[in-house]
């Protein structure tokens, strides 16, 4: 086999000319290799190692916050040394509370939650697991990172200016947004803000377009689409959300851009700031929201799927049973992705939205239900008497389905638009979303990372670590989460600054001080993590065996290390689906093996 | 699809190892981003007729685009645009040209029909600019805040709005600027200069307007602007970008890139790029122009 | 290699369309774009019309905007199918492109429907709104009937 054509699986013959001066040999050097890269994998670590130091600070914004939720009269003064004049005196300034508020929404959802899980995974498991040597177009994957990191250095940059970042909240909803008389964040920052997200849309679309055609056109000989594991499916689906929705989010953005600069009245009317009365007339704000929503409520899917995709597959490996339902997977999956894209509404049910409206969509919200219920179903049944194997990776795939069943149940409470009038903009739909989609998704995120960390360094993670870095975290999300419930029953507000004014909401001061001191050290343990991921990556165990979980998936039959084009020799051909566990009183069966004689059907 | 049926039940599409839809990658990823791109066009028209809904009034596109190229103030609905909708067509018949000339493996063809897919598009081009220029430069009398005021349509004001009865028209005209009254005298009767109209009274000026026939209009929605520029504008600039990308294909194929390839792929993805521009003409031509 | 089959024989880029057949068909598709375009531009003439008359007929003008609206995603489909050459792709191509573009008709039921409603909602409880942006109808006799002529000169 060549050299040359093996690397560049994304081309057909007719193309060779143009590749060859791209890929004619091995030696690359330290930037081709490692910055610029065209390999899928060293991309998708690209967007791992960017997403974990967003994630810090992501996550570092909520410690702050929640430094002055739980503790609103007291001052630190070790604040007003690292953020000056938005922590004078050591308490945090109203502006920089909404900016923190904002930016860990920001960040968490798209900078981590997006780039770094859909990112991460897809880009490492789609032509590992689907039989391919790269993405389609390894170039424009490339590119995809490279918008990542400009959309990554612009959002950075609006961290640092004098008015400080965009602080209108993650759904930047005018007429705060568009103003720059409303807040000191509605000024340049929510400029950058918005250029941010425009880059951010042109990575994630030059992905998801990757994704698609690398899933339909690259898989291997025998890789039907029926013989797909899971996690294959849930990226298909992403990427697909991704392109169908990420574009009308730009098209709001656009909007919001022109009324902010040109003075047009897309989303503005009858303004009155101070005593100045503003010419904007005509405009419509719940348009905007309904821009936002129509990306915003499949983005959520978007984080979702992988890490359900995922936890699929770990699942089925560690309990060593096939998994249970696969088309019914299958099924689930398609219409969740479906239902994504009809009931963005349910975010907008107190906004003004025509009554009989929101009762159709609160119809399509609660169909959700349904397939989020085979799903769940499903993974308990895959768990049913299997011979589990608990691994770290398997404990965040567990603990990402006890989440999504506790937050999933309560979305049942807020797709319903009457109970919705009493709880929306509470602590209850923090709660929620928190549970159901940020830290299920981050435990889908972990347990991948722990699956896959070999596959990607020919290394361990540290198991004593992994195995402590999960209880507490476990335990920790719902002290934090958990009891936000009770706050937003009562009517707690969410975003508040300071709600000691109201003596009803007194009783949850020492609860609240309690989600601070478990949020720190929830924080502390994912630093843990990162600890655990860099070391490892240079002194962890290393991989001996090709295969180490005992798994039937393809990237399990490259090398330990594999080189850019993934496999040395042939590509695998496939012959049965990937879930071929325990059967025939075999442990695994890996899919490239040929089906016997004697084989019993599954 | 008759000429692809006969292999289909041959051949296991799905079974892996080869393209499901008989695409290469580029191809396939080219449409998807054509879906991508339809949904950032559907999200603009969608708030445009979320907007034009939530008003009470919009403005008859009409009595808006009514003007023709050195054809003065004469009154010619559609007729502009109906030459830049044909314009569009055309190339994009040029363009399927091209393209069938690409699978021929004929070069010269390639050229000649993308040249002039290019010229199309240039004169699209052109015609948008010439458009945008007259609506934002012309002058409408208008009610604004009692006055009477020459306006143009830009993204802050509409000139559009609904008839104002003549009697608050005239009495408008009377709070108007002196400097106003003549520009509208001078619009409808050139015999006089705008110095010697400058020079005379209100009440002289006045005497001059019949505001009865002049159907002031009072302000229209504001949005209306906005939208307009802001999505001819986006598509004018998906316009402007296919101009470039033909022309690299004009370039390439010139240099026989495509014929050293041997294929001309190339031209096909810049060819429903191409289309994908003339297919959302089609609905902005609906959106702002017919209904 | 297998990968390199993806251009193997069976991959067929061109349509097996002769020369001159081909060129028939484009050139029937474009004399059918005309003539439906040309058409559009009668209906959108006759709406004008309409609109100067004593008293348009809204439920007719409503009629005639719903022919443009299909007569401009025939236009559509047939730019879309020939000159784009979806039509000549294998089914599952085709279906992959249409059954997205089905949640259209969501979104654009929705989103217009919420626009007609915030409508509805400001006219209720907002009489500046009201009073400002709604036509005056009392002067119908005058304000309805000049209009009319008024673009004439304009």
């Amino acid at each position: 086999m060549s050299e040359s054509i093996h690397i560049h699986p994304g081309s057909t013959a007719h193309d060779a000319v143009h590749d060859d001066h791209h890929h004619g040999h091995h030696e690359q050097s330290f930037i081709s290799k490692y910055i610029f890269s065209q390999d899928h994998k060293t991309i998708g670590k690209q967007f791992l190692i960017t997403g974990i130091i967003w994630a810090i600070i992501g996550g570092l914004f909520s410690v702050l916050f929640r430094l002055q939720l739980g503790y609103p009269d007291q001052s630190f003064p070790i604040l007003e040394t690292f953020f000056g004049h938005w922590a004078e005196g050591g308490t945090i300034k109203p502006e920089f509370y909404y900016a923190l508020v904002t930016m860990h929404g920001t960040v968490l959802v798209f900078f981590v939650l997006t780039a770094g899980l859909s990112g991460t995974f897809a880009n490492l498991l789609i032509p590992l697991q689907v039989g391919a040597r790269d993405m389609a177009s390894p170039f424009m994957n490339m590119l995809s990172y490279w918008f990542f990191f400009m959309a990554s250095i612009v959002m950075i940059a609006s961290l640092f200016i004098h008015t400080g970042p965009a602080s209108g909240g993650w759904t930047v909803y005018p007429p705060l947004s568009a103003l720059g008389q409303a807040s000191e964040g509605s000024k340049l920052g929510m400029d950058l803000w918005i250029v941010a997200m425009a880059l951010f849309v042109v990575s994630s679309l030059l992905g998801g377009l990757n994704y698609i055609a690398t899933i339909l056109n690259m898989r291997t000989k025998g890789m039907s689409m029926t013989r797909l594991p899971l996690t294959i499916w849930a990226l298909f689906f992403t990427a697909v959300l991704g392109v169908l929705s990420f574009p009308v989010l730009f098209s709001g953005l656009l909007l919001l851009l022109f009324d902010r600069n040109l003075g047009t009245s897309f989303y503005l009317s009858d303004i009155v700031v101070g005593t100045d009365i503003l010419p904007n007339e005509g405009g419509s704000a719940i348009l905007f929201q309904h821009l936002f929503w129509f990306l915003g409520h499949p983005e959520v899917y978007i984080i979702l799927l992988p890490a359900m995709g995922m936890v699929s597959e770990i699942l089925s490996v560690n309990a060593r049973k096939p998994i249970f339902g696969y088309m019914a997977m299958l099924g689930s999956l398609f219409a969740i992705a479906i239902l994504a894209f009809l009931v963005w509404a349910h975010h907008m049910f107190v906004t003004g939205l025509n009554p009989f409206l929101g009762s159709v969509f609160v119809l399509l919200t609660l169909l959700i239900a349904v397939p989020s219920a085979i799903k769940v179903f499903n993974w308990l049944t895959t768990l049913w008497r299997g011979n589990i194997r608990l691994f770290p990776s398997t404990l965040f795939a567990i603990g990402f389905v006890s989440l999504f069943i506790s937050g999933g149940l309560t979305g049942i409470f807020l797709g319903n638009s009457t109970i919705d009038i009493h709880l929306h903009d509470t602590m209850f739909v923090v709660a929620h979303f928190h549970i159901v989609m940020g830290v299920a998704s981050m435990f889908g995120m972990f347990a991948g990372v722990y699956h896959w960390f070999p596959k990607m360094f020919g290394r361990y993670l540290n198991s004593t670590l992994g195995y402590i870095h999960f209880w507490v975290t476990m335990i920790g999300s719902y002290l934090i989460f958990w009891p936000m419930h009770y706050e937003g029953l009562a009517g707690m507000p969410r975003r508040y600054l300071d709600k000691s004014i109201w003596k009803s909401f007194n009783q949850f001061g020492d609860l609240d001080k309690m989600i601070t001191v478990v949020s720190i050290i929830v924080f502390a343990v994912q630093l843990m993590f990162v600890f655990n991921f860099f070391y490892s990556i240079f002194k962890g165990r290393k991989v001996t065996t090709t295969n180490p979980w005992g798994a039937n998936t393809l990237e399990w039959t490259t090398p330990i290390n594999p080189g850019h084009g993934n496999w040395t020799g042939e590509i695998p051909e496939v012959h049965r689906w990937a879930y071929d566990y325990g059967k025939d009183g075999r442990e695994f069966i890996p899919q490239t093996e040929p089906v016997g004689a004697n084989e019993s059907k599954h | 699809m008759a000429t692809t049926t006969a292999t289909t039940h041959q051949t296991k599409w799905w079974s892996g190892g080869k393209s499901p839809f008989n695409l290469e990658y580029g191809k396939l990823m080219m449409w998807y981003f054509l879906m991508s791109d339809a949904f950032t066009f559907g999200a603009f028209l969608i708030s445009y007729g979320t907007i034009r809904f939530s008003q009470n009034f919009w403005p008859d596109p009409n009595a808006v685009f009514n003007a023709f190229p050195g054809a003065g103030h004469a009154n010619l609905p559609l007729a502009f645009v109906s030459v830049m909708t044909f314009i569009l067509i055309i190339s994009s018949v040029t363009m399927v040209l091209a393209v069938h000339a690409g699978h021929n493996g004929d070069r010269k063809g390639v050229i000649k029909w993308i040249a002039w897919t290019i010229v199309g598009g240039l004169a699209f081009l052109g015609c948008q600019a010439w458009e945008w220029h007259h609506l934002i430069t012309g002058e409408h009398a208008t009610l604004i805040d009692g006055q009477i005021q020459l306006v143009g349509q830009t993204t802050t004001v509409n000139p559009w709005g609904p008839l104002v009865d003549p009697a608050v028209a005239t009495e408008a005209m009377r709070n108007s600027s002196t400097n106003t009254l003549a520009r509208i005298v001078h619009e409808h009767d050139h015999t006089k200069s705008m110095k010697d109209l400058m020079g005379m009274s209100k009440d002289q000026l006045l005497g001059m307007i019949n505001v009865a026939d002049m159907h002031i209009r009072a302000k229209g929605p504001v949005a209306f602007g906005g939208y307009f520029y802001g999505i001819t504008g986006f598509h004018g600039f998906h316009v402007f970008s296919g101009v470039i990308i033909n022309l690299v294909m004009l370039v390439m194929a010139q240099k026989g890139v495509f014929d050293r390839k041997g294929h001309y792929l190339m031209i096909e993805k810049a060819g429903l790029y191409w289309h994908f521009v003339d297919l959302v003409w089609v609905f902005v031509f609906l959106c702002f122009y017919l209904i | 290699m297998d990968q390199h089959k993806l251009a193997s024989p069976e991959m067929t880029f061109q349509h097996h369309t002769d020369d001159a057949e081909f060129k028939k068909r484009v050139k029937k598709t474009t004399i059918l774009l005309s003539v439906i375009t040309v058409i559009e531009l009668a209906i959108g003439l006759i709406i004008y019309t309409m609109h100067k008359g004593e008293s348009p007929s809204e439920f007719l003008i409503l009629v005639f905007k719903g022919v443009v609206c299909i007569l401009t995603l025939a236009k559509a489909y047939y730019i879309v199918s020939v000159f784009m050459h979806l039509g000549d792709e294998i089914r599952n191509m085709i279906m992959t492109i249409v059954v997205p573009l089905l949640l259209f008709i969501w979104f654009i039921a929705a989103f217009i429907l919420d626009g007609n409603s915030y409508k509805n909602l400001r006219n209720e409880f907002d009489p500046y709104f009201k009073e400002s942006t709604m036509p005056k109808k009392h002067h119908a006799n005058e304000a309805e009937k000049v209009p009319a002529h008024k673009s004439e000169k304009e």
